[in-house]
C-alpha cells in the first residue's frame, strides 16, 4: 500500500516514514504542508494518506477535503489536537481515522488497515449506485427545465431544478 | 450514543466505562467474553461496540464478525496485540478502528467519532442501493404487468398503465404489489 504523508516537522516525518516502512507500507510522497499534500496526492496517486492537522499554507483537514474530492482515498489524521471541534471538522471532511500525537508505532498500521478496508467497502457500495451523474441535464416536462444534479459525499443525490 | 464494551479484565473494563461515561456516552452493556458480547449486541441494542481481542470463549475479532452479521454497527477493537495478521483479520471482519493498548481517553473518542460517521455514511449509501434495486424491480414488474394487461384485454399502453394506477390508488397498495398480483394472475 502506497502512503502519502504530510507533516511539517521533519523529525516526525522521518519517524513516520520509518514506522510505515517497517510495517510493510511504502511511502510514495512526503509533503511538508497542506498544499504540497494536495499536489502530491494528485501526482503520486497514493492508496492512503496520513495527514497532520496544523501545517503551513493549508491545514490538514482542508487538504483532506480537497484530496478526497479529487480522488477518494482513505485518510487518517495524525495530530496533537484533541478537542472535539477539530475532531468533528475532520470527521465532516470524511477522514477514516484520527490518531493523536504523541503516537506509538503500534497505532499507525492498524489505523491504516482498518481505514483502507472500510473505504473499499464504501467505494464498492457507491459503484453499485452507479457512476457519478451528469452535472447538468435538461428534462422535458411540458417545457424544458434545466436540472442540476450533484452526488453528495455520502453518495446521495442532490437534485435542483433551476427555472 | 449507547456503547457495548467487551473486555475480560475487570479493571480495564471499569476504566473503559469511566472514559466513555466522562465523554458523555452511555455504556449499555458490559461483556466479559466474546460470546457474551455477541448476545449483548443483540439484546442491549448498542449503537457502537468497543471490543478487546483476547477474551475467553470467543475472541473479539470473531465476535465482531458475528455482530456485524446479525446487527451491523460500528466496531472499534482495543488490544495490546497489534501484529499484522491480527490487524488484517480485524480489518477483514469489518471493524472501523483498532487501538493499541494501553490507550488514553483522548485516543478512544476520535476513534469512536470516525467509526460512527463512516459507518453511517456507508449505511446511507447501502440504503440508496437497496431503494434503487427496489425501484428497478418495481419498474420491471410494472412494465411486465402492463404488457400482460395489453395482451389480455386489448388495451393501449396508456390505458393499461392508467388501470394499474387506479388499482393502486383505490386499494392503497403500491403499484409494484398490484403489478405482481396481475403478473401472478395473468401469466398462468
Amino acid at each position: 500500500m502506497k502512503i502519502l504523508i504530510a507533516e511539517d516537522e521533519t523529525l516526525i516525518r522521518l519517524d513516520l516514514r520509518g514506522i510505515l516502512e517497517r510495517n510493510g507500507f511504502s511511502v510514495c510522497a512526503e509533503a511538508k504542508d497542506g498544499l504540497e499534500a494536495v499536489e502530491l496526492a494528485r501526482s503520486t496517486e497514493p492508496d492512503a494518506a496520513l495527514l497532520d492537522v496544523r501545517m503551513p499554507q493549508l491545514d490538514g483537514i482542508e487538504a483532506a477535503r480537497r484530496i478526497y474530492a479529487e480522488r477518494p482515498i482513505p485518510i487518517v489524521m495524525l495530530t496533537a489536537f484533541r478537542d472535539r471541534a477539530t475532531v468533528e471538522k475532520a470527521v465532516a471532511a470524511g477522514v477514516f481515522g484520527y490518531l493523536l500525537k504523541p503516537f506509538r508505532e503500534g497505532d499507525v498500521a492498524p489505523a491504516l488497515y482498518a481505514a483502507a478496508a472500510r473505504h473499499r467497502e464504501l467505494l464498492a457500495a457507491r459503484r453499485r449506485l452507479g457512476a457519478d451523474p451528469p452535472r447538468r441535464i435538461e428534462v422535458t416536462l411540458g417545457r424544458k427545465w434545466p436540472v442540476q444534479i450533484e452526488r453528495g459525499e455520502d453518495g446521495s443525490l442532490d437534485v435542483r431544478v433551476t427555472p | 450514543m449507547k456503547v457495548l464494551i467487551a473486555e475480560d479484565e475487570t479493571l480495564i473494563r471499569l476504566d473503559l466505562r469511566g472514559m466513555l461515561e466522562s465523554a458523555g456516552l452511555e455504556v449499555c452493556a458490559e461483556a466479559r467474553d466474546g460470546v457474551e458480547a455477541v448476545e449483548l449486541a443483540e439484546t442491549a441494542e448498542p449503537d457502537i461496540a468497543v471490543l478487546d481481542v483476547k477474551m475467553p470463549r470467543l475472541d473479539g475479532i470473531e465476535a465482531a464478525r458475528r455482530i456485524l452479521d446479525e446487527r451491523p454497527m460500528p466496531i472499534v477493537i482495543v488490544s495490546a496485540f497489534t501484529e499484522q495478521s491480527l490487524v488484517r483479520r480485524a480489518a477483514e471482519a469489518g471493524v472501523y478502528g483498532y487501538l493499541a493498548k494501553p490507550f488514553r481517553e483522548e485516543d478512544l473518542l476520535p476513534a469512536i467519532a470516525t467509526a460512527r460517521a463512516r459507518f453511517d455514511q456507508l449505511a446511507a449509501v447501502r440504503e440508496q442501493v437497496d431503494s434503487l434495486a427496489e425501484a428497478l424491480a418495481a419498474r420491471k414488474a410494472i412494465e411486465r404487468a402492463k404488457g400482460l394487461l395489453m395482451d389480455a384485454q386489448g388495451l393501449s399502453e396508456q390505458d393499461a398503465f392508467a388501470r394499474l394506477r387506479r388499482a393502486s390508488q383505490s386499494s392503497g397498495r403500491p403499484m409494484r404489489v398490484i403489478a405482481e398480483a396481475i403478473i401472478e394472475t395473468l401469466s398462468q
